[in-house]
């Protein structure tokens, strides 16, 4: 389900790794070391080196996606025999370029820079056709596709690779880790993210190959195995959970609400991955908890859930009291009748339902007393509706009980195993009291009394009960 | 009387046709006579076993509460000589029950009460974690909702008969 969330959100599929073949892979890092030393004068040292490598490493990721291949090797190669500039790696990377120059400026810009960096990857497969004609000084003046940009930076900011790119000393293995990030489905990206929290800062080897060795074991996995990949990841894991710290108060915002498996560690909590699962049930089980506000009526003024799973417990004993009620109903009802009607009465059902439909669901249960006094008013006589409408004033008004416990006293027992929504209960009751009264009334029928004996001797075993 | 809302595959007509079909049966046998207390109260037995029933069948088993209901019904019917008519004869897994109280603990004794309770409600509910238990829960009130409308309008009709 979270996998079709993170297909409908137009994030390319799992193909990424799967067709990640070691061919180009090769053909970028050998030429990695050419951009590297062509670069050697946009980027101080240190950043620029990972960034280059970080560079080469995204480029081939999407040249190795399974859309475009050869366009895409085309473009990229293109760039490369290029002059110097960095503009050559990806088209898509034009956004790079520009942070790139920047890059060296600020940290911050190198964050920023890295979330691009991904956009350009990460749009690389769809965004291949529509760039590959385009000049690369044309692409390398424009910074990036600010739509793009915008419609992936949600997705883009919950994956690891951001946050990695983001830190300083680990960025060479983070950023080569992040290149299958992109096209990974929700439980892969959020495995990674969750197996290298659980670890401490390590420092990362990660060439491409060795990540792409662990795309493989990764695209297998669920949730509930991320301790399983954790041993895969060991060689690549950096220190991921310290800079999703530092970066949980900048990346924040944009958590895809269907991306339940995505974990961010936030600033100041526990990264373990036992709070973290602990983490995700909780988000599981509020969100639930907010489904069943909406089905179960009254519920809106509730808050928390102990009060909450009240309510929705009282409103399930309510329920199923009914149905016991009404099949009581019908059981009495039924023996007078004949089922002749029953084709009649299907139509009649369908229909009436429909018009149930909508009224039911108002608010608490005193729309059901009061419907059922509306839907009736030629059934029962003026008795029923009388009593109807009391029990409709407010039916989880407890006062209510005892002024109708004095008008059946033989249910008074019965009332007393009810524990709430009583006057439903007593209602109903009175109407199968009634009704026994009504039914004979309008068909004259000589078991007048045996009806009204069989009702209160239906009520009498129900208290045995 | 438009008959242009009525969806035929949907949870509500399935239950209803299987309903009226049972409430038939149920019915056919008896003659006007029998309304003794003693045959009241078992063919509200009956009724309220055929409407646990037929809403289970519409649900089929897509749901962990159908399919206990079902199962329920079933064993229930087998051991009905075995068991006292009052009693109720579900099965309790100990092992999952507490498995599902670790979870409880783990993530906060808080809801462990009320959970308890729900577990008892829902059918099936005592295999199951609280998140499913929930996501059960939501379903099975929105089939006892459908089973109560048209119960009572079922019950209304025939009394207008």
């Amino acid at each position: 389900m979270e996998n079709r969330f993170f297909l409908d959100a137009g994030i390319p599929p799992l193909h990424f790794g799967s067709s990640l073949s070691s061919s180009p892979m090769s053909d970028w890092q050998s030429l990695s070391p050419v951009m590297e030393t062509q670069s050697q004068d946009c980027f101080p040292t240190d950043y620029g080196l990972q960034y280059e490598s970080a560079l080469s490493s995204m480029v081939s990721s999407p040249a190795a996606s399974n859309c475009n291949m050869s366009s895409e090797s085309l473009m990229m190669s293109t760039p490369l025999n290029s002059p110097p500039k960095l503009n050559l790696p990806v088209p898509k990377s034009m956004g790079m370029n520009s942070g790139v120059a920047d890059f060296s400026a600020d940290p911050g810009f190198a964050e920023r820079a890295a979330k691009f960096s991904i956009f350009g990857s990460r749009s690389f497969n769809c965004r291949t056709t529509q760039f590959g004609p385009k000049d690369n000084g044309e692409i390398a003046a424009c910074r990036f596709d600010p739509s793009a940009a915008n419609v992936k930076l949600p997705r883009v900011s919950s994956s690891p690779a951001i946050k990695t790119l983001a830190a300083n000393s680990q960025e060479e293995s983070t950023v080569s880790k992040q290149h299958p990030e992109p096209g990974f489905k929700g439980p892969n990206s959020r495995k990674r993210k969750a197996a290298p929290k659980a670890k401490t800062n390590e420092t990362s080897p990660s060439p491409s190959p060795n990540s792409s060795k662990v795309i493989k074991p990764n695209e297998a996995s669920n949730e509930k195995r991320c301790k399983l990949s954790e041993s895969n990841e060991n060689e690549n894991g950096s220190g991921k959970a310290v800079e999703e710290d530092a970066n949980g108060s900048n990346t924040r915002a944009p958590e895809p609400p269907k991306d339940y498996i995505h974990v961010r560690a936030r600033r100041g909590q526990a990264t373990d991955s036992h709070s973290l699962a602990e983490r995700v049930r909780r988000e599981k089980i509020s969100e639930r908890m907010k489904l069943l506000q909406n089905l179960v009526p009254g519920c809106n003024k509730v808050t928390g859930k102990a009060l909450m799973l009240n309510e929705i417990i009282n409103y399930v004993q309510s329920l199923q009291r009914q149905v016991e009620f009404l099949s009581m109903k019908l059981a009495t009802v039924n023996t007078s009748l004949d089922f002749n009607v029953e084709s009649l009465m299907s139509k009649d059902v369908f229909q009436s339902n429909n018009t149930l439909q909508h009224p039911i669901f108002p608010v608490n249960s005193s729309a059901f007393l009061g419907h059922q006094s509306q839907q009736n008013p030629p059934l029962h006589g003026n008795i029923t509706n009388g009593t109807m409408t009391q029990c409709s004033v407010d039916p989880l008004d407890s006062a209510i009980c005892p002024k109708l416990n004095t008008h059946l006293p033989q249910i008074n027992q019965f009332i007393k195993t009810v524990p709430q929504y009583p006057t439903f209960c007593e209602g109903d009751l009175e109407t199968l009291v009634q009704m026994g009264f009504g039914q004979n009334q309008s068909q004259e029928m000589a078991l007048h009394s045996q009806n009204f004996q069989g009702s209160n001797q239906v009520s009498d075993m129900k208290v045995e009960l | 009387m438009d008959l242009q809302n009525l969806n035929p595959s949907s949870l509500k007509s399935r239950f209803t046709a299987r309903f009226l079909r049972a409430l038939t049966e149920i019915n056919a046998p008896k003659t006007i006579s029998s309304s003794s207390p003693r045959e009241i109260f078992q063919r509200y037995r009956r009724i309220k076993v055929a409407a646990d029933k037929s809403m289970a069948y519409s649900v089929r088993s897509r749901r962990i509460w159908s399919r206990a209901t079902l199962w329920r019904l079933r064993t229930r019917s087998r051991s009905r000589r075995l068991v006292s008519f009052g009693r109720r004869a579900s099965v309790k897994t100990r092992t999952t029950a507490s498995h599902g109280k670790e979870n409880k603990e783990h993530h906060g004794a808080v809801l462990g009460v009320q959970a308890e309770e729900l577990r008892e409600l829902v059918p099936g509910g005592e295999a199951m974690d609280l998140c499913n238990l929930l996501d059960e829960t939501a379903h099975y009130i929105k089939c006892l909702t459908t089973q109560v409308q048209v119960m009572r309008t079922i019950a209304n009709l025939y009394s207008i008969e």
